[in-house]
């Protein structure tokens, strides 16, 4: 089994895009005692060697972002409240009235909701654009926020994580999940030697990848992401697009890549409860590292994962196990060739 | 204040479900008043002379909205219906509490963006619920007609400010125990009947029945009300953290209602008013229509937020609040004044 305990505190921990340190943190005193060379570039990019049993003729990256999706203080308005933009991809629909903490100290704070007694029928049936919305942290007004709020503050999802009978609940298994998988191969005895890049930025346009794929310059590169699954009630036959519980979810192609053909049918043929997506939906950094440099051979496997990018994200324990086992699988058939 | 309103914040009491509340108002006012439960639920606590000609009764609803299981699918989702005026658009992808035979976490459902269109209409016949726990686990833990809340924790905002949902009314009940720890050793000249009363989010049941069965000569409400927050309107709502917002109606008592303004006046506290051309929308309406008529006044926390997981009051409106009430009792009321 992987080391959930160790999922909880990657999860617990506050890391939106370009606020990475908590999670950096963890990974390297995680990771210390167990890699052969360990640097953080200039984005803030954990990049990792481990040597293994052979050194094989091909240079293998394994990557996973530390970032989530959270927001940014744009704006302290004269009665105190904060205006806000979202860092990565939120859905408007996910933000109104969330709890929220503010700024590397945490502080406490709601989305505030015009309440619905005042609100018109009209208004009732949608929620809000984010645009609309501010922060409220209890403050009298602009110079009492501005106490304990700066502009450029991050703010992040407050919510509960639980993990009982197989199941996970929480924010940032998108891609905590992909970064214990990383810990958990550099923890582990390797056949091969590798390398390993926990990067920045993914939520906002795959900018750590880009430059760890440059610095390592690997001939092929595995991807461990979670990514969407939406088999609800409400959606129908292909648009479930991948089910939590079906096992690990190898593409063959999404928004920002066409994978390798032979490293999918490696993945799939991995002993261990495998899936692909029934739509082309998604992308992940995959998209920056397939087409560094002179092109990198790549694969993305994944967690499925419902309402990913939200405060409460869910995702199945036993599909965590089947992605870390095909992963091992398919990095070791790589390098065998 | 804050710990008595912690230990009422808690995930129980949904409208119907009051019952599971009446250890809590033991628990706090116990050991120097009388607890009781009438047959609807309603917990009535006696304090001053019971003898007394004079009977002054002091209501808060103990009820939170939720929502109520409806329908158990046979992947294990749970269909769910409001409790009470529940707002649709704080639902969407939050986490919430199932209260089976365990507390079971689970999440809204929602579509991932790239398959819902951002003007899809919210509707009370689209929730649904994902605990990620199969079909077999959910019959086991979940029955039909359990009650389900939205998580929330309870969270210290500046200047004396909580976040929390179900702050309506657990703040306006805390403010009752608060009154009843002030009153604890004095010797009042009336019968004093403090009630927490039940279904007020549903149909105000709880406290036309025990307005009924108490017959006082007069009684108070304490509800939350509107706060001063974008969209909400001048003349509908009151500065939070100055104190109390005072109701004026047609349906209530001028004499109770000018008595309580001039508490709040001896107090030194800043009022502010909601002038309502009817009925107020609170227990009041039910209350003041009792039997022959009972003379009644209104008075409320101003809280932000109304029917949201991300509720907002002031704790020094609530002491203030209290204190007034202390004094209304202390002083005997209005009536034979």
């Amino acid at each position: 089994m992987l080391d959930y305990g160790l999922l909880e505190r990657l999860c617990r921990a506050d890391a939106p895009s370009g606020f990475e340190d908590e999670v950096r943190e963890i990974v390297l005193s995680e990771i210390k005692d167990y890699a052969d060379d360990i640097k953080v570039d200039n984005m803030g990019n954990v990049l990792v060697f481990k040597k293994g049993s052979q050194t094989p003729k091909k240079k293998l990256l394994l990557s996973a972002h530390m970032d989530e999706v959270g927001f940014i203080v744009t704006d302290i308005k004269s009665d105190g409240t904060l205006k806000f933009a979202s860092v990565g991809g939120i859905n408007d629909t996910a933000v109104f009235a969330k709890q929220v903490k503010v700024g590397i100290n945490k502080i406490s704070g709601v989305v505030n909701a015009k309440p619905i007694h005042l609100s018109s029928a009209d208004e009732r049936k949608k929620v809000p654009s984010m645009d609309s919305l501010c922060i409220d942290i209890g403050a009298k007004d602009k110079e009492d926020a501005e106490k304990y709020v700066s502009l450029g503050d991050m703010i992040v999802f407050d919510s509960p994580y639980e993990n009982k009978d197989g199941r996970i609940i929480s924010k940032a298994i998108d891609d905590r999940f992909g970064c214990l998988v990383l810990i958990e191969m550099i923890k582990s005895e390797l056949p091969y030697d590798m390398y390993f890049s926990f990067v920045v930025q993914e939520e906002i346009g795959l900018r750590g990848a880009k430059a760890a794929a440059y610095t390592l310059n690997p001939d092929c590169a595995i991807v461990i992401e979670a990514t969407t699954a939406a088999d609800v009630p409400f959606a129908d036959g292909e648009k479930k697009v991948c089910l939590v519980g079906g096992g690990a979810v190898v593409s063959y192609m999404d928004r920002s890549t066409i994978y390798d053909k032979e490293f999918y049918n490696i993945a799939r043929s991995a002993n261990a409860k495998t899936q692909t997506k029934t739509m082309i939906a998604g992308g992940n950094d995959a998209g920056a590292i397939h087409c560094s440099r002179g092109g990198v051979r790549t694969i993305a496997v994944s967690v499925p994962c419902r309402y990913i990018h939200s405060s409460s994200s869910l995702a199945s324990v036993e599909d965590m196990e089947s992605v870390f086992e095909v992963v091992r699988y398919t990095a070791e058939k790589i390098l065998s060739e | 204040m804050k710990e008595i309103l912690k230990k009422l914040c808690i995930d129980r009491g949904v409208s119907g479900s009051e019952s599971e509340m009446l250890d809590v108002i033991k628990e706090l006012v116990g050991d120097f008043a009388e607890v009781s439960a009438d047959d609807m639920g309603d917990i009535l606590v006696t304090m001053g002379d019971k003898d007394s000609s004079k009977h002054i009764m002091f209501d808060a609803h103990i009820d939170r909205i939720g929502l109520v299981v409806t329908y158990i699918n046979k992947e294990g989702f749970i269909k769910a219906e409001p409790v009470g005026g529940i707002d649709l658009r704080t639902l969407q992808s939050s986490a919430v509490k199932v209260l089976g035979k365990e507390t079971v976490l689970g999440v809204i459902c929602t579509m991932p963006p790239h398959l819902s269109k951002n003007d899809d209409e919210l509707s009370k016949d689209k929730i649904w619920i994902d605990t990620g726990l199969s079909a077999e686990k959910v019959n086991e833990l979940v029955s039909l007609g359990d009650k389900i809340i939205v998580c929330s924790e309870f969270r210290e905002l500046l200047n004396n400010q909580v976040a929390v949902s179900a702050l309506d009314n657990r703040a306006g009940c805390a403010v009752l125990v608060k009154c009843a720890e002030l009153l604890k050793n004095k010797n009042l000249p009336c019968r004093l009947s403090l009630v927490f009363s039940v279904q007020e989010e549903t149909n105000e049941l709880g406290a036309g029945i025990s307005a009924y069965t108490l017959q006082p000569d007069e009684a108070v409400v304490v509800d939350v009300g509107f706060a001063k927050q974008d969209g909400v309107p001048d003349e509908k709502s009151g500065r939070i953290g100055c104190g109390v917002i005072i109701s004026i109606s047609p349906v209530l008592s001028r004499k109770v209602t000018d008595r309580i303004k001039d508490i709040a006046k001896q107090l030194e506290m800043e009022c502010d008013y909601e002038v309502c051309g009817g009925s107020t929308g609170t227990n009041a309406d039910k209350i003041s229509s009792s039997r022959g008529g009972i003379m009644t006044g209104c008075i409320s926390i101003p809280e932000k937020n109304m029917h949201t997981q991300t509720e907002i009051v002031s704790l020094d409106d609530m002491e203030k609040i209290a204190e007034l009430l202390a004094i209304y009792a202390e002083n005997g009321g209005v009536c034979n004044a």
